[in-house]
């Protein structure tokens, strides 16, 4: 059975056709890169996977574990471990990263019947996975992503990962704004946690990303399709054609 | 106009009858005679009233509230929220009458007087009779007013010159069912002397099946370099209508700082009157308003800059809920030549229920050209983004709902200076919050 399964998946925002038949599989262990040009639909795709109610879906199924996701709640699909990596995180003011975080990972065990953490198992987890990711511990203290840089919410957006240890993770351009040693810790910190048992969906606007996390499989989306699928080789030949090389095939 | 005349009169009828039996000092029935003649004057405001204009005082002109005859029974619950704050020097008043029993007065530190009007007699200090009534506006506020004809014993509290009261003074105004369609008329008088410290509490709690008319006064006076916190906790029963004044004077370098915590009452409405009249006062007014179901919650203000070098700062925020109503009316008024002084104002209201309705009017009003003044609001819902983000990490929607609401609100609590008040609001929050187990369990 495979982790994720896509199939001709069509979804609306407001009205507007943007996910116009997607189909995709993703087995444990493998990495997938989702990689296309602004606008080409890859945050919503991100964002229907993980349960966003501004989208509508009008066909097709996605297959979680064997289990239908799209009849989970966002919070469900989160606590049978689908993470959803924001392109543009959060603020929210009045909330502090490590209440955030305990609220989050207890409620995700509570659900899986495991024992809630206590403030101290819970601290020692969250300083030594901050640390893993290289995220400044005085952010912990701080409201979640409220007055982050760029790199430092995308970096928490890991850190939070690292915490949650999903099954499924999807990022979505957790790259770009990146300066080169933020975007090495975030691609040591996804490698590390990268196993038999998780599978990841790295979605990306560059190439340069996947020169540190290698993918299994590419696969190009256009205008709400997916155009092209193959190795890591796919990555580096878009870098030099870029996507106009495929948009016939989208028209 | 008709039920308006026949109004005034039922309550001078009553004031009559009253003042009849009472025997009391000429200065105290000048001053309720005052009261009476104030409100006779005025009536209850009519909807052409600007400042009553959004309070629908129906319920209340229907009934005819006769004032409180004499305590009621208290059942266990309210007794323990009377309880609630802790070591404190306190009196407890039931539907208006002093319950010495529930009150703790032993061990009254050096500086402090706190007793009620009545244990003075003929030898009341001047300093007392000539701060009571003398800065309530009776008329333009009818409840003042009222207050002031038919409050029955002032609450005096005095903090010495120089004197730091460690120990707060919590001030308890309980409701029970016996003061069913009642008046209760609470009335207090602080007064900070010279670099003096005080903080004090005003809670007003009951039962929720009384339709009781409660109309407190507070009259705060900080003189030079005093610093005083006023806590309002109103908490009272959902039949309740509370309609409330606080008038506050600072003077020189003097520091005020007020809180209002409203969440009781189905008809609630607090007057906030703080005049800087010394240079260099310093007044912050705080709110924090829970509103739910069909209540109405009602804050005016009015803060005056007469003299320079001031600063003044407000924030009221509200949580509405269910089919609520809610008021925020301020203005800031600076004074011809009350220059350099800093003055801000800021409502901010968040909508949980759709049928809820928040009102917010900040307003200003400057008569000198080097000030620094800012005012502004907002009315809005939860961010979905920011309950789409919570979701997504295992948070569920009532969950996340009371985490972000909860976040809103902590903001008015933060500045509390009181430990034990802190404690008790928290938990009067979390007790209105969707998702509150877990919100009191991570916070
Ligand atoms: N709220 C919205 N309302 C209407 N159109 C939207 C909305 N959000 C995104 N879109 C449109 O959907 C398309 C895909 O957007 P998106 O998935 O963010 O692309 P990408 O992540 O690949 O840059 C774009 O054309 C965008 O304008
Ligand atoms: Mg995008």
């Amino acid at each position: 059975m495979a982790l994720l399964e896509i199939r001709n998946l069509r979804a609306k925002i407001q009205g507007v056709e943007i996910l116009k038949g997607i189909d995709l599989a993703i087995e444990r262990g493998e990495t997938h890169a989702i990689m296309g040009p602004n606008g080409s639909g890859k945050s919503t795709l991100a964002k229907v996977l993980a349960g966003d109610p501004s989208y509508e879906v009008v066909d097709g199924e996605v297959l979680y574990q064997g289990r239908n996701l799209l009849d989970l709640a966002p919070e469900d699909r989160a606590r049978e471990g689908v993470f959803l990596g924001f392109q543009y995180p959060v603020e929210i003011p009045g909330v502090s990263n490590t209440y955030f975080l305990k609220a989050a990972l207890n409620a995700i065990r509570k659900y899986r019947g495991e024992k809630e953490l206590d403030a101290m198992e819970f601290l020692q987890l969250i300083k030594e996975r901050a640390k893993s990711v290289k995220l400044d511990e005085a952010l912990l203290r701080r409201p979640v992503n409220e007055g982050f840089s760029g790199g430092e919410k995308k970096r928490n957006e890991i850190f939070q990962l690292a915490v949650l240890e999903p099954y499924l993770a999807i990022l979505d351009e957790t790259d770009s704004g990146l300066d080169i040693d933020a975007l090495h810790s975030v691609a040591e910190g996804v490698n590390s946690l990268r196993n038999e048992e998780r599978g990841f969906l790295v979605i990306t606007h560059y190439q340069r990303l996947l020169n540190y996390i290698i993918p299994d499989k590419v696969h190009v989306l256009l205008n709400g399709r997916i155009v092209k699928s193959g190795g890591k080789e796919l990555a580096e030949e878009l870098e030099e054609s870029g996507y106009a090389l495929f948009e016939d095939a989208a028209a | 106009m008709q039920a308006i005349a026949e109004q005034k009169s039922i309550y001078l009828q009553d004031y009559e009858a009253r003042s009849a039996q009472l025997d009391e000092p000429k200065w105290l029935a000048r001053l309720h005679r005052h009261g009476i003649e104030r409100f006779e004057a005025q009536g209850f405001p009519g909807r052409t009233v600007e400042a009553w204009r959004k309070t629908d005082l129906t319920p209340v002109l229907r009934e005819h509230f006769v004032p409180s005859g004499g305590p009621g029974q208290v059942d266990s619950g309210l007794i323990e929220k009377a309880g609630a704050l802790g070591k404190a020097h306190r009196l407890v008043f039931v539907d208006g009458w002093l319950d010495p029993g529930l009150s703790e007065l032993g061990n009254l530190p050096r500086g402090l007087t706190l007793a009620p009007l009545s244990e003075y007699g003929e030898r009341l200090p001047a300093v007392i009779q000539d701060a009571l009534g003398a800065f309530i506006d009776t008329a333009s506020h009818p409840f003042a007013a009222l207050n002031t004809a038919f409050f029955r014993d002032a609450i005096v509290v005095h903090a010495a010159r120089g004197a730091t009261i460690e120990q707060p003074v919590v001030l308890v105004h309980l409701l029970t069912p016996g003061a069913d369609r009642r008046a209760v008329y609470p009335r207090a008088v602080i007064i900070a002397e010279e670099a003096s410290q005080l903080r004090l509490v005003e809670q007003f709690i009951g039962a929720d099946e009384p339709f009781v008319l409660n109309c407190p006064v507070a009259e705060i006076v900080a003189r030079q370099g005093a610093n005083v916190d006023y806590y309002k906790v109103q908490e009272e029963g959902a039949g309740s209508a509370h309609l409330g004044a606080v008038h506050a004077e600072a003077l020189r370098d003097a520091t005020i700082h007020m809180h209002s915590f409203a969440c009781g009452a189905r008809l609630a409405r607090t007057d906030i009157y703080a005049n800087l009249i010394g240079a260099g006062a310093d007044v912050t007014l705080n709110g924090l308003y829970l509103t739910n179901e069909r209540q109405y919650c009602d804050h005016h203000t009015w803060v005056n800059h007469k003299a320079e070098h001031g600063t003044s700062r407000q924030l009221f925020k509200g949580v509405l809920q269910g089919r609520s109503e809610t008021v925020f009316d301020g203005l800031v008024k600076v004074f011809e030549g009350a220059q350099k002084i800093d003055a801000r104002q800021e409502n901010r209201n968040l909508l949980l229920g759709k049928l809820a309705l928040a009102h917010s009017n900040p307003r200003l009003e400057i008569h000198a050209d080097d000030v620094k003044c800012s005012h502004g609001s907002t009315v809005g819902q939860l961010d979905d983004e920011a309950l789409f983000y919570l979701n997504t990490r295992g948070i569920g929607f009532d969950d996340a709902q009371g985490l972000l609401t909860f976040a809103f609100a902590d903001e008015m609590l933060k500045p509390i200076r009181l430990d034990a008040l802190y404690e008790y609001e928290r938990q009067a929050l979390f007790q209105r919050l969707p998702g509150a187990e877990m919100v009191r369990e991570m916070s």
